[in-house]
């Protein structure tokens, strides 16, 4: 039991709106709130910018429709993730950085590139581009997203019941994401066959967990 | 170099005093494979070290080297400065000697970054 009494939520007086008690109550069952809403701050920058690199890894997935379809999913639903958790970390008085190369040096997970050489021209040099190692970037940045959001889970449980449950939405998609390209790049690489065991979205980006609990319309 | 998987080397882990771990001030020995990262032989001895993104970008995991020498051609955000300055990346790092690491360096470390503008350091600390 904390023995710091002073930063309890009942010493926020009646008509205070200096403090949020929806902070406090988090910082009294011990954790740190501002050290929380930094970290997701990161976490959310490896959202968009998965969401930002995806987009080039799928469209270099040339003829591979199967391909491009699974990555269009788990790209919209990085957008999602970061939809989702944005709003907290205002409520826990943050705030995006308003610089965006701040933002991307700041994610907590490496930059998504697709794998291959800029040519001469200042474009990508893709002949020695291979699927296998489109799938295996795709693959290395959804772990990281589940090492992410499994930390979030841990530093929030039994303390932040709302971040907790963010935190735990997203890690269901991070793991079917996982599983996505473990089945994709078996079989492109290995010709193994490694069932995910689920199919595609019923819609591109459907993020059946990070928003069926949707703010609004556009999130 | 040989980096059979049978080899193995004695990493030392030392909590500083002052760290916020539940282990601090601890010092434990552990076996670690040539090809098994610190990180990862840490966390299944039962000592959960900080990390997140475990692919040697994200820094939280920092620690400085005192003793020893590790290879780290994983990381995928490490500088040379980082290396003449002793720091290492767990997560990524593997030991090619017996080795003593201080860990929870990552406040340091992000200054150090800064320092040499190097991310994520002013990134962070701006905010
Ligand atoms: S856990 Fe991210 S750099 Fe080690
Ligand atoms: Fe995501
Ligand atoms: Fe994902």
């Amino acid at each position: 039991m904390s023995d710091e009494k002073e930063h309890g939520s009942g010493s926020v007086a009646p008509g205070d709106t200096s403090k949020r008690v929806g902070a406090e109550v988090i910082r009294e069952r011990g954790v740190d709130p501002e050290e929380l809403r930094e970290k997701l701050i990161d976490a959310i920058g490896a959202e968009f910018t998965t969401y930002y690199y995806y987009t080039n890894l799928r469209m270099h997935l040339a003829g591979e429709e199967d391909y491009k379809e699974i990555t269009e999913d788990a790209r919209l639903e990085d957008r999602a993730h970061f939809e989702l958790v944005v709003p907290r970390i205002y409520e826990l008085e943050g705030s995006l950085p308003n610089d965006i190369r701040d933002f991307a040096d700041r994610a907590s997970c490496p930059d998504a590139e697709v794998p291959t050489p800029m040519d001469d021209s200042g474009g990508f040099d893709t002949s020695d581009l291979a699927v296998e190692d489109i799938l295996e970037v795709l693959l290395e940045a959804e772990r990281c997203a589940i090492r992410t959001w499994s930390e979030i889970c841990d530093m929030t449980r039994g303390a932040d019941p709302r971040t907790y449950d963010m935190a735990q939405r997203i890690l269901n998609e991070e793991m079917d994401h996982e599983a996505w390209f473990i089945e994709l790049l078996s079989k492109e690489r290995d010709d193994e066959i490694n069932p995910a065991g689920h199919f595609a979205r019923g819609e591109p980006g459907d993020a059946p967990y990070s928003t069926n609990n949707r703010f609004n319309d556009s999130a | 170099m040989t980096q059979s998987s049978n080899e193995t080397w004695t990493v030392t882990i030392v909590v500083p005093e002052d760290s916020s771990l539940e282990e601090a001030g601890e010092t434990y020995d552990l076996e670690v494979g040539a090809d098994e990262t610190i990180l990862a032989a840490a966390r299944s001895a039962g000592v959960w070290l900080p990390a997140d993104c475990q692919q040697g970008w994200c820094t939280t995991c920092a620690a400085r080297l005192v003793d020893g020498d590790v290879a780290n051609p994983n990381a995928r955000r490490y500088y040379d400065e980082d290396d003449e300055a002793g720091y290492i990346l767990p997560c990524t790092a593997k030991p090619r000697t017996d080795t003593t690491v201080v860990v929870d360096q990552y406040d340091d470390f992000l200054e150090f970054r800064a320092a040499n503008d190097r991310p994520p350091g002013n990134s962070k600390l701006d905010s």
